[in-house]
């Protein structure tokens, strides 16, 4: 496949392959929401006390997508804002549920091997589960259109997909055998990234029996994983009745678990990236882990910004969250801007990384690079520069949008296929004027299904 | 350094919402933002974001002139530094004017305009008429499209011109023969008083007569010209920097250099009396100074890749049309005038086609 724009940033910050397994908590705080769902039907009684994998929480928008106890323990309702809070959390060996633990009869729908799917809704495995087009949670009685199975993750501090397929080949290939499972004929694309390494070797060798599985090489970088964009150079095209499903890694291997232990799947391995973190890697968590507790000591600055997910697209955490949530993949921590440099923009700038070749680190590719949540200079108007083109991976034109959205032409800008855009924030990430490309488009794309939906209403 | 910011601190309440100096916000920002790095931090993702800004952006082709000025005060004198001086001041001037009525930031493009404008001027030409063209340039190619990134026209090329028609004679008798030897004209101070003795034709002026300067005085700058054209070394190496630091756009450069070349080597076969050679062509007049500096300028070049080769060309080919068959000297100042402002048909021509494949994927 032939990719255009991407750009890797490369300072330093990036998890290193070592995982870490993180002491057990006495406490679980579990938010009721994550980026997708929120957790409104609450399923269990204060003061009751749960086993590991009860169904705490559901949510009705998402096809009852449950919210697990990862550990047995005392429940307390009132004790954190919009938290399901677990004292006296105690680690019990683990058993297979049963329908009596309140996993429940599968559902009277003639779907084929409706009973598997049923067990990835209850036992936490299809909420890794997407739509590759929307990001939403795909119906999960439907018929994918195709399968997209990543092992990338490509945006800059986030867990690598290779870091959790090493020591669990088997469970991924089996994980994969399951996920065919409940196809018919559908192909599923396995996401591999297009350079020699041993782990690529082995699962081309293990996947080369599997006639249904389409291997397919994608350049190691940013954000060549985005699942919308693998999907539309695959020539998959959104259609909401047929989607395209999108799973990573820990997705196989939770189906793995599910349909091969019929255990919950509650635990995560995240990262732990960012400049402002010590000693960045992987940690195997659960959700509900208290975020102080984990990022206790491993900080390397007093002021710092903690992301809920990678540096380009996501946000901070909300200030009323307590523990990691269950769509949790890593956690990048951002230093704040502490000091205005003096004469900054007249500097050589060997500490400074930028797209364009603008400082004296263009030629130092070894130079220690600062970052930090800095705006790195002034709002300006547009000067047509055209990095925001070179860089944009969905083939279209941002400055051009950012104009038509300046004048409020939202027809040109959908014309100019403004809903091309995946979000992946490079276009706002190299502009030298400092415009918030990325929010516009994405404020746009949101207006523009707005209007969609009053015109079939109408 | 901890005194300078604290100054600034204490002046924000005054220039602040209903502070008493409130018109001169944009002269403290930009004055405390020039000093430090903006206070600015992300609000929304990407939460980091590049080091690039334009105040670093217009620096560098600052950076980049400096060859340029070096080679200018060298074979004209120290004069170049005072027209650089009046330029930056008149439409600094200006600049900070209209920010203030307007209520907006000072932009950073000027930083560019200032430097630039004096370097495409008679090394004599009166101080005044200095003023006057950055006036005019500024306020005209600039300030009344709504400043930096909404112009049509380079800034620096409008002034230049409405000073070559307003006052041709002048710009005219505003040559100076080359300074020679070790020191060139390095302590010298020549002005319009002392120039009738030492002005002097251009090379391509002279060429006109069959007069033709050595390759090697093109290359190196000493001959008559303006200011910050002459020197083919010194453009190219500030030009090199500014094509790889991506500031300038080598399909740009590329474009105006090859088709100039391409076309004035068959040309110069054909007719070898109108058309010079190209290494002669290449080096004489402002085509260099043209395709680095100023053909580049992204605000009034096209946006589209595409379309920045098919505006070059354009440059190129008029350049040498109306260098060799017209009765003007050069043509490099009209020819960029004239992709500027074909820039927007261009832009629009590729969008279409661009947006017409877009209209069937994903």
């Amino acid at each position: 496949m032939r990719f255009r724009g991407g750009y890797n940033l490369r300072v330093k910050g990036r998890p290193s392959a070592a995982v870490e397994v993180l002491p057990e908590p006495d406490t679980l705080y579990l938010p009721l929401w994550s980026r997708r769902f929120k957790f409104t039907e609450i399923c269990v009684k204060e003061g009751e006390r749960v086993k590991a994998g009860r169904v705490l929480a559901r949510d009705p928008a998402s096809f009852n997508v449950p919210l697990l106890a990862p550990r047995g323990g005392v429940v307390r309702l009132k004790a954190a804002d919009g938290h399901v809070v677990l004292e006296n959390v105690v680690v019990a060996p683990e058993e297979p549920l049963s329908e009596a633990d309140g996993l429940p009869h599968a559902p009277d729908k003639v779907v084929r091997s409706g009973k598997a799917r049923h067990k990835l809704l209850a036992l936490g495995a299809w909420q890794f589960f997407s739509d590759a087009h929307t990001g939403a949670l795909p119906d999960p009685s439907g018929q994918p259109k195709a399968v997209i199975v990543s092992t990338l993750r490509f945006e800059p501090f986030l867990a690598r997909g290779d870091v959790q397929i090493t020591k669990r080949l088997v469970n991924f290939t089996r994980g994969l055998e399951h996920i065919q499972s409940l196809l018919e004929y559908q192909p599923i694309y396995l996401v591999l990234p297009q350079l020699k390494s041993d782990l690529a070797d082995r699962v081309r060798e293990i996947t080369r029996g599997y006639a249904w599985v389409n291997i397919i090489h994608v350049p190691p970088r940013y954000p060549f994983d985005n699942p919308a964009l693998l999907a539309r150079h695959l020539k998959l095209k959104h259609d909401p009745k047929e989607p395209v499903w999108a799973v990573n890694v820990d997705g196989v291997l939770a189906v793995d678990r599910a349909l091969t232990l019929s255990r919950p799947c509650t635990v995560r391995l995240i990262s732990l990236g960012g400049p402002a973190v010590a000693d960045p890697k992987h940690m195997k968590t659960i959700p509900g882990y208290p975020l102080r507790k984990l990022l206790d000591g491993r900080l390397t600055d007093p002021a710092v910004r903690v992301l809920n997910g990678g540096g380009l697209t996501d946000s901070p955490f909300e200030q009323e969250q307590l523990g990691i949530g269950a769509e949790c993949v890593g956690i990048t921590v951002l230093p704040e801007l502490r000091e205005r440099e003096f004469l900054g923009f007249m500097r050589p700038g060997a500490d400074r990384r930028s797209y364009s070749a603008c400082f004296l680190s263009a030629l130092l590719p070894l130079a220690p690079l600062r970052i930090d949540t800095a705006m790195r200079g002034e709002r300006r108007a547009c000067v047509s520069c055209g990095f925001c083109e070179e860089v944009c991976p969905a083939g279209i034109m941002p400055h051009l949008i950012h104009k038509y959205l300046y004048r409020d032409g939202l027809e040109e800008a959908e014309a100019a296929r403004v809903e091309l855009c995946i979000g992946c924030g490079l276009c706002s990430f190299v502009c030298p004027s400092k415009i918030e490309l990325r929010r516009q488009m994405l404020d746009a794309q949101a207006k523009i299904r707005e209007l969609q939906a009053e015109e079939v209403h109408s | 350094m901890r005194m300078l910011l604290d100054l600034f601190e204490r002046l924000h309440p005054l220039v602040g919402n209903g502070g008493k100096l409130k018109a001169l916000k944009p002269v403290v920002e930009a004055t405390e933002n020039f000093f430090f790095a903006p206070a600015t931090v992300t609000v929304d993702s990407p939460h980091v974001r590049d080091a690039l800004d334009l105040k670093r952006f217009m620096i560098l082709v600052a950076f980049a002139l400096a060859p340029c000025v070096v080679a200018s005060v060298y074979f004209f004198g120290l004069r170049v530094l005072a027209m650089i001086l009046v330029s930056y001041a008149v439409g600094g001037a200006i600049e900070v004017l209209f920010a203030i009525v307007r209520k907006e930031e000072i932009n950073e493009g000027f930083l560019v305009t200032g430097l630039i404008f004096p370097l495409t001027l008679p090394p004599a030409l009166p101080l005044w008429a200095v003023g006057v063209g950055v006036a005019i340039g500024v306020v005209l190619g600039k300030e009344l499209f709504g400043g930096t990134g909404r112009n049509l026209f380079n800034p620096a090329l409008v002034g230049r011109c409405l000073l070559a028609i307003g006052y041709p004679a002048l710009m005219a008798g505003s040559w100076l023969a080359a300074g020679e030897g070790l020191t060139g004209r390095l302590l010298q101070y020549v002005d319009a008083s002392t120039v009738n003795a030492v002005t002097s034709a251009t090379p391509l002026g002279a060429a006109k007569h069959g007069v033709f300067a050595s390759v090697g005085d093109l290359f190196w700058g000493n001959v008559a010209g303006s200011a910050g054209e002459t020197s083919a070394i010194a453009i190219i190496v500030g030009g090199i920097l500014l094509v790889i630091t991506r500031v300038a756009n080598w399909r740009t450069v590329a474009g105006v250099l090859g088709s100039f070349a391409l076309l004035n080597a068959v040309l110069h076969q054909a007719a070898p009396q109108t058309f010079a050679p190209v290494g002669w062509n290449l080096c004489a007049g402002g085509l260099l100074f043209g395709a680095f500096f100023m053909a580049t300028d992204p605000v009034t070049s096209p946006v589209t890749n595409g379309g920045k080769w098919v505006y070059a060309i354009i440059i190129g080919v008029v350049t040498l049309l109306i260098r060799s068959m017209t009765g003007y000297v050069e043509g490099v100042m009209f020819a960029i005038l004239l992709g500027n402002i074909s820039a927007p048909l261009i832009d629009e021509i590729v969008v279409r086609l661009r947006l017409r494949r877009l209209a069937h994927e994903g």
